[in-house]
């Protein structure tokens, strides 16, 4: 759909508006108007009226309905995650072959003598269906026949900022929509109270800690509404969500009350649906400014949850991010993306184990808890980084690296306990199965339903899709 | 389209027209295919094909299939694609009819079909003849005649007859003019970004002068804050922002090219100068400074220091991004798509895409800023601007200055110097190896900050400071002096991964130190004396106009700092040796620079030392030197020799005189360098060779190497025998009288600001999938117009704003937004939102908080704590503005591209890391939030109560009046006062029973607040005025 359709559709409403509301209140309004025609216009007075995108009705079944994705920045080494290499064990502190590395792209070992780095850790056959994992992660060993370890993917850009771009939006140029804004666009979202794509970050420690820019979870070229919602773990937990000091609940809804009539008499005036779309935002943002600190507010989950996760209420950890990646699924939103930060080992792999202290137990406890809630089978979660690290040292640590490294994807429509895809034996680059970002983001895609070619919007004179001209689903790892 | 936004089945009468209207060519009437009125390729075939065919069957030679191309008539016929006047013998026809889906065009797999009335129409142009045209946009406009209206009196300007001309066609009448007090404020937010005042108001409601209007416009075109206005689109544009925008996004000094926009548009500066000065304002004969600073545009793109990035891929990047920006800004032309192959749709080649880059290969710039240093003054090609002629005469005759004591301390030879060097070597040798070379570290007896900063004593002797960061601590550290003959104090600056950035300061990336002084008390009891400091060393570089000396000149605005990632410290030298004993101890102080606040020292440590002239390093000499000297002097080797005498000249006794001076003069002459503001303009060196990128891969050297060039299907540029062609060629042949893009594409944009919508709605394309103007004809004329004014934007603006079509009344007729939904035909004015910098200054001005200040640096008003938390390399607090800078216009606040501004972001303001033409008008619950809760407009509420109640006379009702006025330029109605004074009844009520709330609501914000109202009132009336500042109409011009 093009910028002028979009619009159109809310101008065809203007005209049917500005026929039909003489006269009207505006509450009768909402159910004079068929709601699968008039459901999908951007803003609306109904409350009932929400988005309910563009894939309207869906290409092919859908298999989830939302997305975790438990994104983890700054590039884990596959190497000491999920992709288990004994030959680059024996070949620990030896020159690295160069048939692997000639003409390739290095990022900071560029210049430098390239020698093999072993695993730092020992791996563990998991589960029935014996996943090697890094021992490290026993909880998500504990849960290795619900997982699918994906060992093949490759991306194309080797340094953060880009690399992040890349793996968000399917394109290194800043302005193109994000994964989570394409879905809400595409697809809209089950809550009326709560933005339908929302970002939580949380850090720990060992690792350099690398920016991460609001690009991530940007629209783009899509209206703004469907931008992600970064929700602070200090201050306000969404920007602006606090009433002004000395204003109560109760004041607020009188201004709102008010601004509201007013906006009403303004639209008997000049008929302009824009502003019926005014009133219904603004009872939306009152509707978030009373949900948003109960969702936030973990303490109120059991004290069995809690340490299942490893959440301390109010910490702003991954542990505590995945306890509200669970609550915000519940409530219907779409896409909820969890970055946790630090993950760059540039000076020595050996933090991961940092890192596995942070996410191992969160991740797995996310897992068991969707699937005691009957969510999980409806729920896609994803585990990754933007990038791998070399298999050559840099000191005790590892460098970026783009040709192969390591993603886990968990939950509806996946195959579990499978592991899809190898890397060579020294772990460089993918050979067997290699999966692309594209792929990942047409996997996303399909399992919602949405043929990934088929979801598009005009800019710039052309019909853009997230996965520009390439990605196909990895049937491979498809239930 | 590949979605249809209409769920099956459904069909409204007035679907149809919509869906001609919206989707299709604006000007194609509503069934093509069975009208009298003959087609045209551009309005009626091209936007067919070129949706539809182009991909496969256009201007790319890789994914041409079949070897047929639609887009050129003679290959069309000569495949027997196309047989004009003969449908049935059209082989296109044939297979778009064609009922079998394996054989039927567009294929399947396409996701494109043609609806059965462009299948009619195709068939029904092939029937009368197949003509093509040339594409509209690629053809230079021809000013057209002025269209014959029925209507009487005719229009008295020429905007109007083509639009009316077009709407009586169409048998629509055009909307009245607005009432006096919607088109005041129309006017004044369109031109100036600023609410009319009351008293224009009044004053035009009132006047019977015929030429009110006019005179109006005339005002406000000589308003300062009409350039402001012009500038928003400008800059997004230009991607302008206030930092780098890669990976650590710190900030950089860019903004005097802001203030040039500004400027430029407010004297009018014709756009072909605009032009030159901005492509290529360094080219111009003897260019001046303003010229300089247009020229920054070259380097407003992103860049980048992140580490492990390459010189080459950011060249790439760099090089790209500018060929998307220009060529968007000044051709509507989405070059960018030829970037990895030729153009799928216009006639653009991968080749055009870099023989236009390679207009730019000649900039002085960096690829990798990590790989050379960082975003240095020099890396960043920075010059040196608003320098007045004093200032510049001062740096003259420093530079004068510094190069005779140059001359003056190289007079002294090494072999002059060679007795004194002796006895010197052997002195240290003999130090270093009676131990006392070292410098002798003290554990300090104790470490205050007088502003209650927890100053830990490590292990090591270390100091690290912990609990709250202060903007502008100060350290007081006593030691033990035991040392007999005490001539230097160290303080060892020591990294600690627990400080953010490089790890030596508090906040931000460096330290500041303004002062270090040192008392002296010789025993228990004594009294302290000051021990003068006369001369410092740093174990570190230091920042150019932070040296060392800065410590000890007794002048507070001076400072130490160090180049980043580095720990080190600094040396200070006493005056005379200082006798301490047993009892004896030093008291240090270390006080930070106010102009850098927050940067204070992180961890360090204290030592001293016993012998003349100690450098700051652990042994009092550099490592290394001492092993250089511990070779015997018959066995060093030339370059060892070099090292020492190079090493002693830093110390030797008899240069202490000159070396005083020179340094002096060095660091005065950086002093005044700092004070001058520099940013990055364009600078001409020798190219870099430019080669095609296939599929824009960087690391792919196949590719031809390509000269400098505009796109080869347009008039080229002919530079002088033996030149290449330069920026300033470009510039040249984007305003050269036949250029057929540059005119078009500015008038319709600026056709957009005062209409919502441009002409052609593809702001940023004009090319073949751009939108068919609704106005075609009005867009030429338009673009020639511009032209042959000589340029003069502001004549454009005025031949706008004072139309017909400009003057009406945004209220439809009824039933028109059934029959012409989008307002394509203009028959009536435009409603929309404000601009999300405009939502700001509206705000601002209706409370009378506004600072009208014209540019300066980029302002920080208030910003949610925290929101900068995901940035690194600093880790940074974003610390507000006091006084001024909080109630400045939003086209001044502080753009940080990968944060920014939450309030003006969800106003749709683009982040400008990328070239942006249109922006979005979007109606969020994130709005609303900003408007309700945003210190911003809380204080701006607050601000505007208090006037309401000092300046709105007695009544309730004169109050509300008079609030209007300022916030809506009208009166309320019966029921809007009504509803309010309910409203501010109910919040008295509750305010007079919790003073303390209404306290807490009514010192909303840093601007000082009325002192004789009670609070409650107040605070109701604070909150009728956020109802207000809330209201749709408040941020909706119309």
């Amino acid at each position: 759909m093009s910028p002028l359709e979009f619009h159109a559709r809310d101008l065809t409403r203007r005209a049917f508006l500005a026929r039909t509301t003489t006269g009207i209140g505006s509450l009768a309004l909402g159910s004079l108007l068929h709601p699968q025609l008039f459901g999908a216009v951007e803003g609306s007075a109904e409350p009932g009226e929400r988005w309910r995108g563009v894939v309207n009705p869906l290409h092919h079944p859908a298999k989830i309905k939302r997305v975790i994705y438990l994104y983890q920045a700054g590039g884990p080494s596959h190497l000491e995650t999920f992709d288990y290499k004994p030959k680059l064990a024996a070949m620990h502190g030896q020159g690295m072959p160069e048939s692997f590395t000639k003409g390739q792209q290095i990022a900071q070992l560029q210049g430098k003598e390239l020698k093999c780095q072993g695993p730092q850790f020992e791996f563990q056959r998991y589960g029935k269906s014996g996943q090697e994992i890094c021992s490290l992660f026993p909880h998500i060993g504990s849960v290795a026949d619900e997982v699918c370890i994906v060992r093949s993917m490759f991306t194309e850009q080797i340094n953060h900022d880009p690399a992040h771009t890349f793996m968000n939006t399917g394109s290194i140029i800043p302005g193109r929509p994000s994964v989570g804004s394409w879905l809400t666009y595409g697809l809209g979202a089950e809550t009326e109270e709560l933005p339908g794509f929302v970002v939580l970050m949380s850090a720990g420690k060992g690792g350099q800690m690398q920016p991460v820019a609001s690009r991530q979870w940007h629209s783009g070229f899509l209206p703004s509404r469907f931008q992600g919602v970064k929700f602070q773990s200090k201050g306000d937990p969404v920007l602006y969500i606090k009433n002004p000091a000395g204003v109560t609940r109760a004041d607020q809804q009188q201004i709102v009350d008010v601004v509201n009539q007013l906006n009403r008499v303004q639209h008997d005036a000049v008929h302009d649906p824009e502003v019926l779309a005014r009133i219904s935002q603004y009872e939306m943002a009152f509707r978030m400014q009373a949900s948003v600190p109960g969702l936030m507010d973990v303490a109120q989950e059991p004290a069995d949850v809690l340490e299942s996760y490893g959440a301390q209420p109010g910490d702003g950890s991954f542990a505590s991010n995945c306890l509200l990646a669970r609550r915000l699924a519940e409530r219907g939103v779409r896409f909820i993306q969890l970055y946790h930060r630090d993950w760059d080992h540039h000076d020595d792999v050996g933090h991961v184990k940092f890192k596995a202290a942070e996410v191992d137990q969160p991740t797995a406890a996310l897992i068991r808890d969707l699937k005691e809630r009957g969510m999980f089978d409806e729920t896609l979660i994803i585990w990754g980084g933007e990038f791998g690290r070399t298999p050559m040292a840099q000191g005790k640590g590892r460098d970026h690296h783009i040709k192969g490294f390591s993603v886990m994807l968990a939950g509806g429509g996946i195959k579990g306990g499978v592991t899809y895809g190898a890397t060579d034996e020294l772990g460089y680059a993918a050979v067997e199965n290699p999966v692309s970002v594209h792929d990942l983001h047409a996997t996303m895609l399909h399992l919602f339903g949405i043929d990934h070619t088929r979801l598009t919007y005009r800019y710039q004179g052309r019909n853009f899709r997230l996965t520009d001209v390439h990605g196909e689903p990895v049937s491979g790892i498809l239930a | 389209m590949s979605i249809s936004p209409f769920p099956p089945g459904i069909r409204l009468s007035h679907f149809c027209a919509l869906l001609c209207l919206g989707s299709g060519p604006a000007g194609a009437s509503p069934d093509a295919a069975a009208s009298a009125t003959p087609l045209g390729f551009n309005r009626d075939i091209r936007p067919i094909l070129s949706e539809n065919c182009f991909k496969c069957h256009g201007p790319d030679q890789n994914q041409r299939k079949a070897e047929l191309r639609l887009d050129q008539r003679e290959v069309a016929i000569a495949k027997g694609a196309i047989a004009p006047g003969k449908p049935g013998d059209s082989e296109v026809i044939y297979r778009i009819f064609e009922t079998d889906p394996e054989e039927r065009m567009p294929p399947i797999d396409s996701n494109r079909e043609l609806s059965a009335a462009q299948k009619e129409t195709l068939k029904r142009w092939i029937a009368e003849g197949a003509a093509y045209e040339p594409h509209w946009a690629f053809v230079p406009p021809v000013r057209p005649a002025v269209p014959a209206t029925r209507s009487v009196p005719a229009p008295r300007y020429p905007i109007d007859a083509f639009i009316l001309a077009r709407l009586e066609q169409e048998g629509l009448p055009p909307a009245p003019e607005a009432d006096r007090r919607t088109l005041i404020r129309r006017l004044s937010l369109d031109l100036t970004g600023l609410p009319p005042a009351p008293s224009d108001v009044a004053a035009f409601v009132r006047s019977r002068d015929p030429q009110a209007y006019e005179q109006l416009v005339k005002q406000y075109l000589a308003s300062p804050h009409y350039g402001e206005r012009l500038a928003l689109p400008w800059l997004d544009l230009v991607r302008y922002a206030d930092t780098v925008g890669f990976h650590n996004d710190v900030p950089i000094r860019v903004w005097p090219y802001r203030d040039y926009v500004i400027d430029a548009f407010n004297r009018n500066l014709p756009f072909d100068q605009f032009t030159r000065e901005q492509l290529a304002g360094d080219l111009l004969p003897d260019s001046t400074i303003t010229q300089r600073i247009a020229s920054g545009y070259n380097r407003l793109h992103r860049i980048s220091a992140e580490g492990g990035i390459q010189d080459k891929e950011y060249f790439a990047k760099y090089s790209a991004d500018r060929v998307r920006t220009t060529s968007t800004v000044w051709l509507g032309a989405t070059m960018a798509c030829a970037e990895c192959h030729d153009h799928k749709f216009d006639p653009f080649t991968i080749k055009d895409f870099y023989r236009f880059a390679a207009l730019f290969s000649d900039l002085k710039e960096k690829g990798a800023y990590n790989l050379s240093g960082g975003f240095t003054r020099e890396n960043l090609t920075e010059e040196m601007i608003f320098a007045s002629p004093e200032q510049q005469q001062r740096m003259e005759s420093l530079d004068a200055e510094i190069a005779k004591l140059r001359t003056e301390v190289d007079a002294v030879t090494d072999a002059q110097l060679a007795a004194s060097r002796a006895e010197w070597e052997a002195a240290t040798l003999a130090a270093a190896a009676a131990d006392t070379l070292a410098w002798s570290v003290q554990r300090p007896l104790e470490a205050i900050s007088p502003l209650g900063t927890p100053l830990a004593i490590e292990e090591d002797n270390s100091i690290v400071p912990g609990g709250k960061n202060p903007p502008n601590d100060t350290y007081v550290v006593t030691i033990p002096a035991p040392l007999e003959r005490i001539t230097a104090l160290r303080v060892e600056v020591i990294q600690d991964p627990r400080f953010p950035g490089d790890e030596v300061s508090r906040g931000g990336a460096a330290f500041f130190i303004s002062e270090i002084e040192v008392l002296g008390s010789a025993a228990a009891g004594a009294p302290p004396q000051p021990l003068r400091i006369v001369a410092s060393q740093a174990a570190s570089r230091t920042e150019a106009g932070y040296p060392a000396e800065a410590v000890f000149d007794g002048d507070p605005s001076t400072a130490l700092s160090f180049v980043r990632k580095v720990g080190g410290g600094v040396a200070l030298q006493l005056a005379e040796a200082w006798r301490g004993g047993p009892e004896a101890t030093l008291a240090v102080r270390i006080r930070h620079s106010e102009n850098h606040p927050y940067q204070n020292l992180g961890r360090f440590r204290l030592s001293l030392h016993t012998l003349p002239e100690p450098g700051p390093y652990a042994d009092a000499v550099p490592d290394n030197l001492l092993k250089t000297l511990r070779v015997p002097a018959a066995q060093r080797k030339p370059a060892q020799v070099k090292e020492i005498a190079a090493y002693y000249r830093t110390v030797a006794p008899a240069l202490a005189a000159a070396r005083e001076r020179l340094t002096a003069a060095v660091n005065t002459r950086d002093y005044l360098a700092n004070a001058i503001p520099t940013m990055p303009v364009s600078k001409s060196v020798e190219p870099r060779p430019i080669r095609v990128l296939p599929r824009a891969n960087w690391m792919d050297d196949s590719g031809e190497i390509v000269e400098p060039g505009v796109p080869g299907f347009m008039r080229q540029i002919e530079p002088a025998p033996g030149a290449r062609a330069s920026r300033l060629d470009l510039a040249n042949w984007l305003v050269a009288p036949d250029n057929p893009l540059t005119a078009r594409t500015f008038v319709n944009r600026l056709w957009r600001i005062y209409f919502g919508a441009g002409l052609c709605r593809t702001l940023d394309d004009l090319g073949s999938q751009g939108e068919w103007p609704s106005h075609p004809e009005l867009l030429d004329w338009l673009a020639v117009e511009f032209r042959e004014s000589g340029w003069d934007v502001k004549h454009m603006v005025q031949l706008i704003v004072t139309s017909r079509t400009y003057r009406q009344s945004s209220r439809p007729a009824p039933a028109l937004d059934e029959r012409d939904p989008l307002n394509r035909l203009l028959a009536h004015q435009a409603r929309f939102r404000l601009e999300a910098e405009v939502v700001r200054d509206n705000a601002l001005a209706v409370s009378g908080l506004l600072v009208t200040r014209i540019g300066g640096e980029s302002a920080r008003p208030y910003q949610p704590e925290g929101y900068y938390g995901a940035l690194n390399f600093p880790k940074r607090e974003y610390v507000p503005d006091l006084g001024d800078g909080l109630h400045r216009r939003g086209v001044y606040t502080h753009w940080q591209r990968t944060f920014l501004h939450p309030s003006l972001m969800a106003f749709d303001a683009p982040a400008r890391e990328e070239c942006t033409a249109n922006r979005a008008t979007s109606n969020t619950p994130l709005q609303a939030l900003v408007l309700l809760n945003d210190p911003t407009y809380v204080e701006a509420a607050r601000a505007f109560a208090e006037r309401i109640v000092r300046e709105g006379g007695w009544t309730f009702r004169g109050k509300v009046t008079w609030a209007f006025a300022r916030a809506l330029a009208r009166k309320p109605t019966k029921d809007e006062t009504r509803l309010l004074e309910g409203l501010f009844r109910q919040q008295r009520e509750r305010y007079r029973g919790d003073e303390p709330a209404a306290r807490e609501l009514i010192s909303a914000g840093a601007a000082p607040g009325a002192k004789k109202i009670a609070p409650a009132d107040l605070a109701a009336w604070t909150s009728v005025a956020r109802a207000i500042l809330n209201l749709h109409e408040t941020i909706t011009r119309n």
